[in-house]
């Protein structure tokens, strides 16, 4: 019996495991992996059995090739973060650009062009009023130099 | 903790952690790669790694390493010739049919009858029509866990109601 009727393995269970003695088949490898995935209790009684028996060794240790792989994990990360920040500010900046009407200068169109008269009656009105600016800035210019001022 | 001090527990846990591997996956290849991402896994994760408990919590990461690979494994075995025929939503579940066909009374044995960690899934779930979260609330399963389970139940209960077997009951 792999489980418990509480639903925890079963200290035969976890003794075979531990002792490289059992013949469970795929389903009940399958079942023993989830139930050592969650239960801390089942975990720490399974920790205890191996420390009575002896490690296994790999063939190929992973201590050559852990240190390229955390590198290349890192470099991915760090190349997503990049990418995920750009395309933030790409996002931003397009929601801002969207948010008010841009103010182009309107075209003028031919109709609304002023004709060649109006033009130039606009540029003697202007002329008018300079002249009269003119002059009256000299008068009063002049008139701070009559002789009743100084007397 | 730092890179030296992550270092420094790979040659003390990499026996651990193979062992643990190997002894769930049974296959050599295999557990020399989980070995590795899981000790990948624990360097991505050291900052949250227990002070005290590096070797329970390299057991753990290694245990879940190889579910997810047996996990992957048993799918890929387990998908039955036509279960992609039909589309979905248009049939219900050949397990619900095999249910509702056997009568609640032959259904209720078979499921008294489980063997863990199937009978107090199907129990809560299929007799006293509780929701997986509240399951796995009330046994202290994680809920992805119980769906798992809950979907592998149904999947054996189906095949003794069908077959008439003993196949996955006690």
């Amino acid at each position: 019996m792999v489980f418990r009727d509480d639903g925890h393995l079963s200290a035969e269970a976890l003794t075979a495991l531990a002792r490289n003695e059992d013949n469970f088949d795929g389903l009940e490898r399958l079942e023993i992996a989830e139930h050592l995935a969650f239960c801390d209790e089942c975990l720490q009684r399974y920790a205890m059995a191996l420390e009575g028996g002896t490690l296994l060794i790999p063939e190929r240790s992973c201590r050559q090739t852990l240190p390229a792989r955390i590198r290349s994990r890192a470099f991915h990360l760090a190349v997503s973060r990049y990418a995920t920040a750009a395309a933030a500010v790409a996002l931003a900046l397009t929601i801002l650009w969207g948010a008010e009407p841009a103010n182009f200068p309107r075209p003028i169109l031919p109709e609304d062009r002023p004709s060649v008269s109006q033009q130039l009656s606009g540029l003697t009105g202007e002329i008018s009023d300079s002249l009269r600016e003119t002059v009256s800035g000299l008068s009063n210019f002049f008139n701070d130099f009559r002789p009743s001022r100084f007397m | 903790m730092t890179k030296e001090q992550f270092s420094a527990l790979v040659p003390q846990f990499e026996r651990l952690v193979y062992t643990v591997c190997f002894q769930l996956v049974r296959d050599a290849a295999a557990a020399e790669d989980l070995t590795q991402d899981t000790f990948l896994s624990a360097y991505i994760h050291r900052d949250s790694m227990p002070q005290g408990y590096e070797r329970q919590w390299l057991a753990r990461i290694a245990a879940n390493k190889a579910k997810d690979h047996l996990q992957s494994a048993w799918n890929r075995r387990t998908v039955l010739p036509g279960d992609q025929e039909l589309p979905q939503g248009l049939a219900p579940p050949a397990e619900e049919v095999a249910l509702r066909r056997s009568g609640a009374a032959e259904a209720r044995t078979a499921i008294e009858h489980m063997k863990e960690p199937y009978r107090q899934v199907c129990r809560m779930c299929l007799l006293d029509e509780r929701s997986p979260e509240e399951a796995a609330l009330a046994l202290g399963r994680p809920v992805k866990t119980v769906y798992t389970q809950l979907s592998r139940a149904k999947r054996l209960l189906r095949e003794e109601l069908e077959r008439g077997g003993n196949h996955g009951i006690s």
